[in-house]
Order: structure tokens, then sequence, then C-alpha cells
């Protein structure tokens, strides 16, 4: 009996916790942020990149105008966002299910490497993340996406970084010009680079209000410690110190966690006339559904699951009563 | 035909490796995947074995232990989600105030916002363990330790005594806390206060431990378990040596190739060499310890079936990982129902196969599974 009712209470629990969870939204989320660049100098404009992996580059704004991270940003602006299972968001691992995780990634010295996104990505295939003040170079972040606070009237660029070296990290290729501005004098917020291995550490900024602060996943304190760390980092640097063993470069070598650096950005602001075609991601695929032909999962495969369940559970009990019936005659 | 049929089904105790095959085979199923459609698939497809295949002795009754044991661990994944920042995420369900913690502390965070991905990601990391936990409760369950270590290879002898015996201590706690306190209900003793409750019990319990121990120890030493014989020091030192740096390899080998996030040279090479190790320490020890096995445990079709499908689940979510990952780790990115395909769901029910075309146990349970039991003539196992 009290193990029927633990499996009924497990079921429950399972169903009582994931009922409360919304419906998921589209690829888009078309309820967060606008389509194309921002209008005015209030909010970000948030460039995606697909680069080597393919599909029109996506450009939307999340018009928010008071301080938030680079993370905020990304989501604001309607993207569906997949994180990495050992750090969470602090790590960007898909971008509208890009690289999907049936995907195979042509990554040199690992062949038919597909994204499961359970540990950090290899140096030579992630989502590469750069930001820019409006009229300004693009520029390769320092900070983790959890740990710096986007620019207001400016940019936040994400490019699917492929077998690129720390130097030839792909830009976005979508200038980093609002539409109208062009010739503006370049408003930059020159950001300092980390100085410290304390993971949350945040970008020095103005004092304002405090924002929440961003963490690292709760119930493992320790790999917490470097959950945060600067994320995106270039080719063959791996991002989190403990990790370092772990993401190697294609020659093996282990390099030193991120470092600050200059002149991997493109050295000045490109032409919005050398735009590549984009889009607001008004059309793109509901991300949910793509997820579920890829993965080839039936909607009636978790009712035989919960049936098979209740069903075995129905027998575990009767047998357990008819044994004990049988012992005590 | 019909004769074979009841040849096969005739009552008897399974080989105990059988068991532990199906059972480790079910555990390293559960720890491929964080889908709680699988796990608790697992779960049921394990508790329905063990109440249709166990026997009445003492290391059986203690599955019960490991599945508190299982919501212990479930319980307090969740919670701790809750107490260290379970922010990770964007549906908010509970909003605690935070308590400020001082600059050495950096990277914890105590309370604060709580959101539905973070406390669901604790629970189906949680589940998986308990899962886990509970398929080797369901293997000390099924198997007879006794038979297990008579079971072992003479080569194994040292290792599998001291293996066998850790093993065993578990359920024996169980049986004895459950003996100790059917006695103080049957001397009426359960209206005392909550802590003389406690001290009536878990002194005899140990005290019980402990005798058992001791007995258990002084039978073994009078078999001539754990003699050396006449072996030079410097031979068994060598053996020792290779047999435990032999299976430390094998450890570390195993669990790297179960553990997806470690190095992979970690994985099959270590795993190879501490076998090959190991191996060579084996030969050398079986070398010197000569046993004699009365009635040595047979492996025939139904020990062979009961492996088979635990092994089966563990290839088929293998084989369902590599092609596709999407469903075994379910994302909590975006918070839906998690995604369930065919092919995983069918391996996990392979594991309940045992179940039906395994044996039943010795009565006096047969009667109760409609089999004729008293009139059956004991089978040689």
């Amino acid at each position: 009996m009290t193990r029927f009712a633990k499996l009924l209470v497990l079921t429950a629990v399972t169903a009582a916790v994931a009922a409360v969870s919304p419906w998921p939204a589209l690829a888009v989320d078309h309820t967060k942020g606008q389509p194309g660049f921002c209008a005015t100098g209030t909010g970000v404009t948030v460039v995606v990149d697909f680069q080597q992996l393919g599909g029109t580059t996506i450009v939307r704004c999340f018009p928010q105008g008071t301080r938030g991270t680079g993370l905020d940003a990304l989501k604001g602006a309607g993207f569906q966002v997949a994180g990495v299972a050992r750090w969470g968001e602090s790590f960007i691992c898909r971008v509208e299910n890009r690289p999907s995780a049936v995907e195979e990634l042509p990554i040199k010295g690992r062949e038919h490497y597909r994204e499961s996104c359970v540990d950090t990505p290899p140096g030579a295939g992630y989502w590469s993340y750069w930001h820019a003040g409006n009229n300004c170079p693009w520029t390769y972040s320092q900070w983790g996406v959890k740990n710096r606070d986007f620019t207001q009237g400016g940019f936040e660029g994400w490019s699917f970084s492929l077998n690129a070296t720390a130097d030839s990290n792909p830009v976005p290729r979508i200038a980093p010009v609002r539409p109208g501005t062009s010739g503006q004098p370049c408003v930059a917020v020159v950001e300092p680079p980390p100085d410290s291995d304390d993971p949350n550490a945040k970008q020095p900024s103005p004092p304002v209000p405090a924002a929440p602060v961003p963490d690292g996943r709760g119930a493992a304190p320790v790999p917490t410690s470097t959950a945060g760390a600067p994320v995106p980092v270039p080719t063959g640097a791996s991002a989190p110190t403990s990790a370092a063993a772990l993401t190697s470069d294609p020659a093996g070598r282990v390099l030193p966690p991120p470092v600050p650096r200059s002149g991997s950005a493109a050295p000045q602001t490109a032409d919005p006339a050398q735009n590549v075609a984009y889009t607001g991601g008004e059309n793109a695929a509901d991300v949910n559904q793509v997820v579920k032909e890829q993965s080839g999962a039936s909607d009636y495969a978790p009712w035989v699951a919960g049936a098979a369940v209740v069903l075995l559970a129905a027998a575990t009990w009767l047998t357990a009563r008819r044994r004990r019936r049988a012992r005590d005659a | 035909m019909g004769g074979a049929r009841t040849t096969y089904f005739l009552p008897r105790d399974l080989h105990p490796g059988a068991w532990w095959l199906w059972a480790l085979g079910l555990a390293v199923a559960a720890s491929r995947t964080t889908n709680p459609w699988l796990l608790l698939t697992i779960l049921a497809v394990v508790g329905y074995v063990v109440v249709a295949r166990r026997t009445d002795a003492p290391w059986a009754m203690a599955f019960r232990l490991y599945l508190v044991l299982g919501a212990v661990i479930v319980f307090f994944r969740v919670f701790f989600r809750l107490v260290f920042g379970g922010a990770e995420g964007s549906t908010i369900v509970l909003r605690l105030p935070e308590i400020p913690l001082p600059e050495w502390a950096a990277g914890i965070r105590l309370l604060g916002d709580v959101s539905a991905e973070s406390l669901l990601g604790g629970f189906y990391d949680g589940l998986r363990l308990a899962t886990m936990v509970v398929c080797l409760g369901a293997a000390n369950a099924l198997a007879n330790p006794k038979r297990l270590l008579k079971a072992m290879p003479s080569a194994l002898y040292e290792a599998g005594t001291a293996v066998i015996v850790a093993l065993s201590v578990f359920p024996q706690l169980a049986e004895s806390a459950l003996r100790v306190r059917r006695a103080r209900k049957l001397r009426g003793g359960t209206g005392d206060k909550r802590f003389h409750a406690l001290r009536a019990i878990v002194i005899p319990v140990l005290a019980d431990a402990l005798d058992r121990s001791l007995r258990l120890a002084a039978s073994m030493d009078s078999r001539g378990y754990g003699r050396a014989g006449t072996v030079r020091a410097r031979t068994r030192l060598i053996t020792g040596a290779l047999m435990v740096v032999g299976l430390i390899g094998v450890c570390v080998g195993v669990y790297a190739t179960l553990d997806g996030t470690t190095p992979r040279f970690l994985a099959a090479p270590v795993l190879i060499g501490g076998l090959v190790v190991a191996l060579i320490g084996f030969r050398a020890a079986g070398a010197r310890v000569h046993r004699s096995r009365y009635r040595p445990g047979r492996w025939s079709l139904a020990e062979i079936v009961v492996a088979a499908s635990g092994v089966g689940v563990a290839v088929v979510l293998f084989a369902t990982s590599s092609v596709d990952p999407t469903n075994l780790n379910p994302s909590l990115i975006v918070l839906s129902w998690p995604m369930l395909s065919w092919p995983p769901l069918a391996g996990v029910l392979l594991g309940v196969l045992p179940a039906f075309l395994s044996p039943p146990p010795e009565p006096p349970f047969a009667a109760a599974l409609d089999v004729p039991g008293p009139q059956i003539e004991k089978v040689p196992a």
C-alpha cells in the first residue's frame, strides 16, 4: 500500500510541478521585444547571426529603458535560448534551437560532433558574444552574459563561431548602426576587462539601484563558483576554469581562463550598406515543434508511460497484498 | 514442450548474478536520462519485479527502505534548490527574502527568488539518483548475498568477501530495526515518549548488528575465509597490489564511461587497462586459492533471460542517447511537459520481463502465485 501511495504521490508531484508551468511560447516569443532595430535610443538591439550554421540573421529590439544584463536583453528581445546543463543560462548553448541536438557540426578534429548542451561547448563551435555602442565597432565581450549590462541605445551581438581562432571570431554581419543615425559619433562605454576571478563579479557601472544579482546554479555551490565566469570566450580559451580540461582546442592544448585582451574586434564600424539580409524573426519556426519533430517524440508516449506506471503500481499493490495474505494465512 | 515449461517455471532462487546484472542494467539506464517519464517507469518496473519475485528473507524486506531513501534524496535535491538560490530560469514561482552573505561567500546565494525551472531541475536530478539507488535496492532484495558469495570466482575471493559483507549491512540493519520494532509493539511499548522510544530502538538495533557481524566473522573464519594459506608474503603483496590497482582502474573507467562529461581518455583506456591489471591479479590470486564448491549455482535459461532484459534496457538507452539526446535530458529553458519518444520507453519496459519470464521464488510464496508449491520437490539451484 505504501509503495503504491508513494508512486502515486511521485506522479502527482510531477504533474503538479509541470502543471504550474505555462505553455511554452513560440520560437521567437512575439510577446517580448519587437522585430527589427530599436527605433530610439531606449532599449537595446539584439543581433543573432547564425553564420555558418545557415539561416537568416535575426534582429530584434529589447525596448527596456532600465538596466539589465545581456541575458535579459537576449531573452527580453524574444529569442529562445538554451543554456548548458552544467552552467545553466550562464553559458548560452543554443539560440533559436541552433545548433540543434540532431545537427552535426563540422568541427575540425571532432567528427560527427553534435551539441547536446550538457557541458561547455567546444571552443571550435559556440555562440560568441559581442556588444557595441551605436555607430561603434563590435567588441568581443570580456564579460559573461550575466555579468555585464547592455548599453542603452546600443547593440548586443550573437555570432556563431565555427572553427575560428581568437583572432578570427566572426563579427555579426549587421553593422551596429540604428537606422537614421548613420554618421553620428560613436558613444561607446568602455568596459574594463574583468580583474578578478570572482565569477559573479559585475562589470563596474555607475551606481544604479541594485539589479537582481544573477547567479549560477544554486544546489551546487562549488560549480557555481565558476558558473558565471565570463561566458563565451574565444576559440580554445575555455570559459570556466574548472571546465578548462574539457574544452581544449583541437590541438589538445588547454588554455588558461579568460584573460583581458584587445584587438579581436573589427577595427572599424562596418558600413550598414554591407549588412546581410535579416528578418525580425516574424516567421521563425516554433522551436518546440521543431525539437519535437527532430527528436521523434510522440504525443502518446507520455500517456503510455503514465498508464504503464499506474498499471505496474496497481499490479505491485495487488501482488504485495496477495503475498501478505498468503504469508499470514 | 509443456514439460519444458513446467521445469522452467519450477519455483527456485535464481542465480544472484542474474539479478545483479538486471538491476545494474536498469541503474545504468537511469543514469543516462533525466526524463521523469522514463525514470518513473523504471521505478514502477523495479517495484513490480521486486514484489513479484522476492523471497521472505531479511534482505528482501529492506526494499521499502531504499524507496524511503530515494524519496529523501528527491526531497533534499529540491529543498537545496530552494535554499541555495533557485533563480535559474525565468518562471518565478516563489519569492523569498534573500539573505545577504558576506564577501567571502561569493557565488553562494541564500533563498531569494525560486524559479520553476530550478525546482524541476532539482527534481529531475534527484529522481535520477533516487532511481539508481532503488535499482541497487532491488538487486539487494532479489539476490541472495550468501549465494552471491558462493558464486564468486575464487580469484575474486578476498575483494568479493569484503564487498558482500558491506552490501548486506544495510539490509541486515533494516531487518534488525523491523524486528526490534515488532518486539516493542508486542510488549506494548509504543506509548512511550519519543526520546525513550529512540533509545529503545537504536540501542538494540546497534547491539544486534554488532552481535551479528561478530557471529558472521566467526563463522566465516571457521570456514576458512580470509586465510592466506602457505603463500609467501611477497607474492601476496604483489597480487594484492595488482588487484587493488586494477579495481581502482575499473571503477574510474566505469565512472567515466557512465558520466558523459568526464574526459574520454578516462573512459575506455582506463577501463580496459584496469581490467587487464585486475585480471592478472585475479589469475595470480586464483592460482593460490583452492576451494571446492558444494552444488555450484547454475546459470540456466531463466538467468540468461533475466540478465538479458536488464542489459537490454541499458543498451537501448545508450543507443537512443547517441541517436537522439533531446528527450533523454529534457530542456528546462522553456518550461513544458517533458517529451518522450517510443524507443527509450519500449526499452525501459523490457525490464519488466523477469516478473513474468522468471521462475517464482521458492515456497511459501509459490502458493500465492498459483503455482503448486509444497508438493514440488526441491530442485538444486
